[in-house]
This record gives structure tokens, sequence and C-alpha cells, in this order.
């Protein structure tokens, strides 16, 4: 077997441009490869036929990016012309989009080949993608253990290096949370940076689409090609172009990064936290000066996200009621059992459950005892991490607070999933952006990520001290080699 | 705190969902949905807060769209999506009352 | 006569007039055939978002202002959440806590004594799917989904039919000179809801809705019928139910829709899809100076102009005409003579034809003509009626048509001059009953100038030539 997706990306295009390979070999290999790691479970649909079908036709192209003809897995709840986009659940099981998700069409516009689309927790409600209704993707560090979630399958197809990127989203750590778990570097971005037109909603309010990749570099090189108002959704913002690579060999001495005491308390395993000291001990022998400081409401943070999650999501997912696509019971005995029905057998528990407690708390004058009052306070963290900016460069602490942890661990408790992503709610509280870096592994070896959070906008030097990190720290992140 | 929810409130909130819960269900959310909304209810403790809401983390004003037609589709692009169809209209059982 | 006070609020939903749709770039078209009028938004498809109209904005600041309303320079949308399936997402975009306009006031005139009526508030939203039942099946229609609505809600400031049917018509008017509305009630561009509740004292009674209701007339019926349905409740002393009811045009009276649930809940908060909308200073300073002259501002106008109040207010009744009218607001011209043209023979031919005056080859300049011609009497009003069908039809002007018509150009004294010699040359007999003294000679010889003239001759004028003319003899 070839070994070309091994290499990275300005290799592969070096590869490429040079007619030493063609984009067939790379979309061979990433089939070849995801057919032996089958046992990941990482994909919920192949897209072989056409990928085969478009990297041909790209045989006869210039290579004119460096994201031509490369690779890549996309999360199965973003939408991609007719191809089945399921949210990991039976009540899509079944579901052709008839448009490409804005950032789809970016990634079609520099040629990159989409393998498949990915597994995930439904509808991308949970922390570990075992409510997928596709059964959950395992960590190639260790196939027992979860991947994560809610982009499980996009976190264990990158790590495993069946495909060097995938997209994912990130509504409460979905993004940071797996690529912990799985030892990659996954960003999710400000809020606004990336258009959501064609991400299933599932809070939006938090959603964010974002790259998943080997690497920093890699990452920064993606996000480069994602980013960009669009008309079809008003919550994307328009900036000047940038190169997220541009500050990426620029030294970090001097640079100011805060710790919030609560991101390294009794909440973090010991051993994570060991590893963030050696971090943070290495940062200041470097020049980069590092604060503990104090920031409110990080301990609520999990609260608040419940509710306005859960509120959101049961108005989003109000819409699949049977009608115009989706699941569907036969022969409903009237209009009530046909919707009744349809998102019993449709939705799986987690999702219900979710949808139920969603609209309770919207419901009558809780919606402002709940709803209201948690946006406030949502705005009173907001202006406390922007306060905390005024100081410093970034934030910084682990990502989660233990390792990946065994499969069916947490299986029907309902708060597990939420608790999971304690560290990495509050980055979508404010609309912040965060990103989890690998800075090392447990003693099981499993790998521990770095979260570090930058003001708004400010994805590029967050790059910058991640990168300096990746140089320095020189990990062997890909799990056949640097595994067991 | 209580430990279980109602069979009542679990189908209001059911109802309010639109999701038919069986016998069996119904024991199981009065657990869970309670241990829920006891999680969430941990709110009450924070005091002290700016009223100013977040509706979006954007802070710019809305994009404006203007009165043209455009990204129209026909009803052929997403007829095999939909469960049930007659001619152009989408088939549901009758419609009694409104809401 | 009855000892209970009613009191009635109405909402009314209104359909802008948008080539778009609210919250999507779908064409906003009345009569298309089923489901050809939509992008995916309007079918609520996954991962779709919300566009803003920014055109429907402003005709709701037009409504707004028109209805004297404080505007609300920084809204946001709310969702309101419900199960239905004209509803594709599950929840319609509506504006519940920031309204476009609030506290305004529409001013009507009750037996002549002016009476007001607040507005509560106007908001924006969208209009719901159409859906036709058939058999144990409904048929859904997504072509109105997302169209364009404005909600205009009153405070409960009318006390009986007369004054909620006054209030409508006054409404109607307004939207439509504010040209933000087409208000066909027929075709459901205008609905309106009524809440009714009665009361032996200044204490409010329970309050039911009356949805729908079809024309501004049966408005009224209803409101009578169901005030009586709820006296005579109370006379038995049964409490009124807070429910919604419709009103049945057949029975003349309200039926039961549904008692209101208990938290008939609709799970309202903010739309975090759509970011705020601002409304600058500009902005609405814009809107304003270009709001088109609303009713009561053409009726003072009219009637500095010379109009009757009846020739005013029938103009201002007929949009199309009044707007014809004020093309000439800045010309020299008999004011009243151009409202008697309107309000008679052309609204007349238009009436018998069906037409509307877009159909006509009726310009501003041949309406001068016309004008210029009756003021120096060179064409009677009795003239106007023969040459009126081939005026408004075709291109040709008024002298080619009387020409070909044979109607002639009466207040020509060379013309008449020569009939009139004619006539008396023809008729030597009744020169000699005149120059006797005879009456009826006069008489006789005038029916003859008419006679040949078709009765296009001036009869004054051509009364003073033919004397004169007798007298030479």
């Amino acid at each position: 077997m070839s070994k070309y997706l091994d290499h990275s990306i300005l290799e592969i295009h070096e590869l490429l441009k040079s007619k030493q390979i063609t984009p067939l070999t790379l979309v061979k290999e990433a089939f070849e490869r995801i057919e032996e790691e089958a046992s990941l479970n990482a994909f919920i649909t192949l897209n072989k036929e056409a990928a085969i079908k478009e990297a041909k036709a790209l045989e006869n192209m210039e290579v004119d990016n460096v994201l031509f003809g490369i690779p890549i897995a996309v999360k199965d709840n973003i939408t991609t012309k007719g191809l089945r986009t399921t949210c990991a659940s039976k009540m899509l099981e079944q579901f052709v989009p008839v448009y490409d998700a804005t950032v789809v069409e970016k990634l079609h516009d520099c040629h990159m080949i989409i393998i498949g689309k990915t597994n995930m927790d439904e509808f991308a409600m949970g922390s570990t993608s075992e409510t997928s209704y596709f059964k959950a993707p395992h960590n190639p560090w260790d196939t027992e253990r979860i991947a994560g979630g809610s982009s499980g399958g996009s976190a264990a197809a990158v790590a495993a290096r069946l495909v060097p990127f995938a997209l994912g989203s990130d509504t409460g750590g979905s993004i940071r949370q797996p690529s912990s778990y799985t030892g990659i570097v996954g960003m999710k971005p400000t809020y606004g940076r990336i258009s959501r037109y064609g991400l299933i909603a599932f809070a939006s309010s938090l959603d964010q689409i974002g790259p998943m990749s080997r690497n920093v570099y890699e990452n920064a090189l993606l996000l480069n090609i994602l980013v960009g108002q669009d008309r079809h959704d008003l919550t994307s913002v328009a900036k000047d172009p940038e190169d997220f690579t541009r500050l990426l060999d620029n030294d970090v001495r001097g640079m100011k990064v805060a710790i919030p005491n609560y991101f390294v308390s009794d909440i973090v395993s010991d051993e994570i936290k060991e590893k963030i000291d050696e971090v943070v001990k290495f940062l200041k022998s470097q020049g980069v000066i590092v604060d503990y400081v104090d920031l409110p409401y990080l301990d609520k943070a999990v609260t608040l996200y419940q509710i306005i999650a859960m509120g959101e999501a049961s108005s989003n997912l109000a819409r699949f009621d049977g009608i115009r696509y989706g699941y569907a019971v036969e022969d409903p005995k009237d209009l009530e059992d046909l919707y009744c029905r349809s998102r019993q057998e449709g939705f799986g528990d987690e999702v219900k459950r979710r949808i139920m407690v969603g609209s309770y708390l919207l419901s009558g004058e809780n919606a402002k005892v709940y709803y209201t009052k948690a946006q406030q306070i949502r705005d009173d963290i907001c202006k406390s991490f922007e306060q905390c900016f005024k100081d410093y460069d970034l934030v910084i602490g682990p990502t989660t607070t233990t390792v990946a942890y065994h499969l069916n661990e947490g299986m029907d408790d309902p708060l597990k999933s939420f608790l999971d992503d304690v560290l990495v709610i509050p980055v979508n509280m404010a609309g912040l952006p965060g990103m989890n870096l690998p800075v090392g592994f447990s003693k099981e070896h499993m790998p521990i990520g770095l979260h570090i959070i930058g003001n708004y906008f400010e994805e590029a030097k967050m790059y910058q001290l991640a990168r300096f990190l990746e140089k320095n720290l020189a990990l062997d992140l890909n799990p056949k080699e640097g595994g067991k | 705190m209580e430990e279980k929810l109602s069979k009542e409130e679990v189908l209001h909130v059911a109802h309010l969902a639109r999701i038919k819960v069986s016998d069996e269900e119904i024991e199981k959310y009065r657990i869970q949905l309670k241990e829920l909304l006891n999680e969430v209810d941990k709110i009450n403790e924070v005091v002290g807060y700016d009223e100013e809401m977040m509706i979006t983390p954007i802070k710019d004003e809305a994009l404006l769209h203007s009165d043209e037609v455009e990204d129209q589709i026909s009803f052929e692009e997403v007829r095999s999506n939909i469960p049930h169809t007659s001619g152009s209209f989408i088939e549901v059982p009758k419609v009694v009352q409104h809401e | 006569m009855s000892t209970y006070q009613k009191t009635i609020g109405i909402e009314v939903h209104c359909e802008l007039k948008t080539n778009t749709k609210m919250f999507s770039s779908a064409k906003n078209g009345y009569g298309d055939s089923a489901n050809c009028n939509l992008t995916l938004l309007d079918l609520g498809y996954p991962g779709t978002l919300p566009l803003i109209n920014d055109y429907a904005v402003t005709l709701a600041l037009r409504a707004a202002l028109a209805l004297h309303c404080e505007i609300h320079r920084e809204m946001y949308f709310d969702r309101k959440n419900y199960f239905y399936p004209d509803l594709p997402k599950g929840y319609q975009i509506t504006q519940a806590k920031t309204p476009i306009g609030i506290n305004g006031y529409v001013e009507i005139e009750v037996d002549g004594k002016p009476k007001t009526i607040r507005i509560h508030d106007i908001h924006i939203e969208e209009d719901t799917a159409k859906s036709v039942h058939q058999g144990n099946h409904s048929y859904l229609d997504f072509n109105r989904a997302g169209v364009p609505l404005i909600e205009i809600v009153t405070e409960p400031d009318m006390n009986s039919s007369e004054e909620a049917m006054l209030y409508l018509e006054k409404l109607r008017s307004l939207l439509l000179y504010a040209d933000v509305s087409d208000c066909k009630i027929e075709e459901g561009s205008m609905r309106c809801d009524v809440n009714v509740s009665i009361s032996k004292d200044d204490t409010l009674g329970v309050r039911t809705e009356t949805k729908n209701i079809g024309s501004i007339r049966n408005v009224g019926l209803a409101i009578e019928s169901e005030a009586l349905r709820q006296e005579k409740l109370l006379e038995e002393g049964i409490a009124i139910q807070e429910e919604t009811r419709r009103y049945d045009d057949a029975s003349k009276e309200t039926v039961l829709m549904r008692v209101k649930e208990i938290g008939n809940d609709y799970r309202y908060f903010p739309e975090p899809d759509i970011p705020k909308l601002c409304l600058s200073e500009e902005r609405i300073r814009k809107v304003q100076e270009q709001m088109p002259m609303l009713p009561d501002d053409r009726k003072a106008r009219y009637q500095a102009l010379g109009l009757s109040d009846l020739s005013s207010s029938k103009l201002i009744q007929n949009k199309p005409l009044s707007d014809y009218f004020n093309l000439f607001l800045e010309d020299d011209i008999d004011f009243v003579m151009l409202s008697n043209l309107l309000l008679g023979d052309i609204s007349f031919y238009l009436n018998r034809t069906m037409k509307t005056l877009m159909d006509t080859t009726l310009t501003k300049e041949r309406m001068l003509s016309l004008l210029q011609h009756l003021y120096d009497q060179t064409i009677t009003t009795k003239n106007v009626k023969d040459l009126l069908e081939e005026f408004l039809e075709t291109d040709k002007d008024i002298d080619t048509i009387c020409k070909e018509k044979g109607i002639q150009n009466i207040s020509d004294t060379t013309l008449l001059s020569t009939i009139i010699k004619n006539i008396i040359e023809q008729n030597p007999e009744s020169v000699k009953d005149y120059q006797q003294g005879r009456d009826r000679a006069i008489k006789y010889l005038m029916g003859q100038v008419m006679k040949e003239t078709k009765g296009s001759a001036n009869p004054s004028l051509a009364r003073d030539l033919l004397e004169e003319e007798l007298k030479k003899q």
C-alpha cells in the first residue's frame, strides 16, 4: 500500500505538481486505509464513486493551489448535494440534500475531494459519538475507547491518518474535545468566521464549523479557504482576507498568556494538570508571560450551555416532523400521530431528552427564568473574557478533564456528556475562537490536549503559539507508529 | 430536591415536543429529565448579573437582502425527499384545527 | 337596548407588496401554481438560514409611520414555536419584544365626531403555507410560506361594530395609500381577527377571539352576533370562556374553533439566526419623506381646491382616481371640473367596461386638452358623453373625434351663424311668426338648430345668435 497520505500537505502538493502522483492515487489510498480501518467506524457514508470520478477529472487540470486534489472528510451534519447527510440519525437516514453547504462549495472551489461523511453524535448531541444511530466510532489510540464527540468520526479519521483533513462542528466543544482525545489539531474559529449555511443546526447561537488536521500549519491552510461572509448566513462576518499561517514562525517571547484558575482546579485529572504545568514551565522558560487569573461564571458555563443549547435545539429540531423530508411513520392515524410517532421513532434517546427539556425550558414563564437569564449571564462571560484579553494575548488550559475513556462508560447518564465539555464550553458561550493542540500523552499513552483560546478573530495568534509548542514538543502523533 | 418528575409532567413536555412516549419510557424520563432539570436549576445560584442579554455573538448589524428573486428551486428537485406528495402538493393527514 | 357595553380590539394581518419573501429570496406571488415560488428555506430545509428583505422593512416602516407609531431603532426577531403543517420550520419568525412600531393611532369619525383608536404595536412576521383539505388529507402549497406580513394590533378602544368597521375601512385606506399592501380581504392579503368582550361596568369582561373574518361587513356582523351570544350566556348566569371562534357566513353566527389551551405555549425566544436590525435616523427620515399622500391629507387638499366634502370622499374611496387626480395638483385647472369628470362620465365608463384608468389612453396631456376644450366651451359636457368612449380608447384628439363623429364645434360662432342663417332661410313662416311676436316661433327654430347640430350647440350661444339673426331680418 502506498503511504503518500502520511506525507505533509506541502510534500503531497509537490508530488502532485510534478505529476509523480495524481489525485486518484490519494483518493484510492484513502479508501484503502478506510477499508483497512473499517472497525474504527469513522464514516457513515463513503463518497467512493463520485470521489474517484472527481479525482480522474482533476488529472488534466493545473494544480493551482496547495489543497488541490487533497482528500477531506466532512462531518455528517454538513449538507453535501447528492450525498446522503444523516446527522447520524434515523430521522435523516435516507436524506439526500439538494444543495451544498457553503463550506462544501469552498472545498469544491479549490478542488479538494470529499471522501465521505463522518460519524458523530446524533444531531451533534453528545460528547462520545455514542449517540450515533450508526454506532460509535473508536479511538485509533485504543479502539476500546471513545473518539470523543460530537465530531468523533472526523477526529478518528484524521488521527488514524485515513484522511489528512476533516471538517467538524463545535457547539460546546465538539471539535476540540475529540481532537484532544485523539491527538489532532482542531480549531473552532470565532463565531461568524465561517458560514453556517448548510450546517444542520443544533444550537444556532453556538454552532460553528472548523478544520481538523494532523498539525497546526495544515489546520491554518484549511481555515484560509473556509472563512468569509456568506449572503446566505446573516451571522457570518465580513473580514479582510488574511493568511492564517502568517505568524507561524514568529517568536512567542513576550507573549502574555492567562490561565483561569478554574481550568486547573480539582475537576481536572492529575496527569493532565501535570502535563499543563510542564507546558507552562516551558513557555515561561521561553519568555512567555503566564499568569493565573480568575474569570467569573466559568463554573456555571455548563449550566448556561445546557439551557441555551437545549432550548435552541428544541426549536431547531421541530422541523423534523415527517412532512417535507426525513423519517415518517407508515399509516399514521392522524396528524398528531404522524408528528409524535415519527419523532419518537426517528430520534434517539439523547436527542429526545434534550428536545423535551429544551421545550420545557422555553415554555411559559420558564423562558424568562432560564433562557433569558442564561443569555444575560452569557453576556457577562463575554465581557469578562473581553476584559481579560485587554491584558493578555491568549488564554490557555487543558482541553479536557480526563483522557478518552472507555466506550459505554457514560451511557445513559444524561449529565456525563455535558461534563466532558466543561472546559471547552465557555468558549462557545463567548463566541471566541478555541483550539486543541496535542501536548503529550497519559501513562496509558492516550493523547492530552492543550486548549488555546484567542480574542475575537485572532486565530492567527493562536496558531502562532500552537506552532511554537508543536515544533518544540515534536510529538509522534501517528497512532500506528507512535502508538502502543 | 424531588427525585422524579410526575407522569403528567413527562407527558406535558413530551406533548410540547410532539414526541410520543411509551409507558416504559415515561418511567425512564421521570428520572432522566428530572436529573437534567435539577442541573439547569443551578442557574438560580447566580445572582448579581448584568441585565443585558446576548442574542447572538454577532455584534454587527444584519446584512439586508435586496428584494430580488434568486435561488429558487423546483418542486421536482425536492420531491424525492418528501414522504407523501400528490401532484405538486405535499400530502399530510387531514389538518383539523389550527393551533 | 342592551345594558352591556362592548369592548373590541382588532388584529389585522397584511401581506406586504414586495417581489420576494420576508426571509428568503423566493418570489412573493399570489395565484401562481402550487409550490413553484420556493427556496429551500421556504420548505424549512435543514441547514438553511433566514435573510432579511430590505424592501419589506421599508414597507413595514412606512406603515408604522402612517399609523403614527414610535419606531424601534434597534430590532431583533423572535421565534414563535408551534407545530403545524403550514409552518415549515416549526416556528414562525416574528417580532414579539421589539416590534417595528409601537404606540400609534388611527383617527376615525363616528357620527361626525372624531375618535382615536390606539395602535398597540405593528410588527413584521412571515406568512404560513396554504392548505386545502380533501377527504382524509390536507394538501400543502408553500408558495405563501414566508410572504412578508405586518400585524397591526389595536388597544381595545372600539365599542361598537360600527366603530370597528370604520376603523378597518380607515386602516385599509391608510395602508392602500401608503402603498404597502393591496389589502384584498377576499384574496387573503388582509385578514382580520376580532376580540370581543362585554361588560355592564368598567371592568373588562372575558374576551373571545373571532379569527379570519372574510369582509369588513362580516366583521360588523360577527361582532354583533358574538356580543349577543355572550349577553345571552351572561343573562343565563353562564361564564364566558376564553376561546377562539370563527364567523360562519351562512348562519351569520360565530362558531367555536377551540377553547384556549392552558399554556397555548408558543415558547417565544429571540431568533439567534438574525443579528440586530438597525433603522438609522436617515432611513426613517427618507421613508417619511417618500410617504405617498395619505387619505386625510388628500381630503384637506381637495377641499382647499374647492371640491365638496362628498366629492373629496368619493375620490379618496377610489385610489386610482385619487392618484390620477393628484397628477394635476400643480396645474392651473378647474379642479371641480376634473373631479366631476372623473367621478361622473369617466367612472361610469370604467365601471361599464370593467376597465381601470391604466387601460385607457387618458394621459395627463389628453386630460388637460379635454379640460381646456370644456373650459373654452368648444365642447359641452353633453359632447363629452358622445366623444368619451372614442377619446379613452384611441389616441385621436378631440377635434378629430368631433369631426369624425359629426360632433360640432358648437362654440364656433361662424359655424353656428351659418347653420342659423340656413335654418332661417328654410323657415320663412317661422320668421314671420317671430316678427308678429309669437313666442313659439323661436322655440321651434331653436329646435331646428339643435336638430341640425345633433344637440351639440351651446344653447345660450345659439339663442343669442338666432335672436341676433332674426332681428336682422
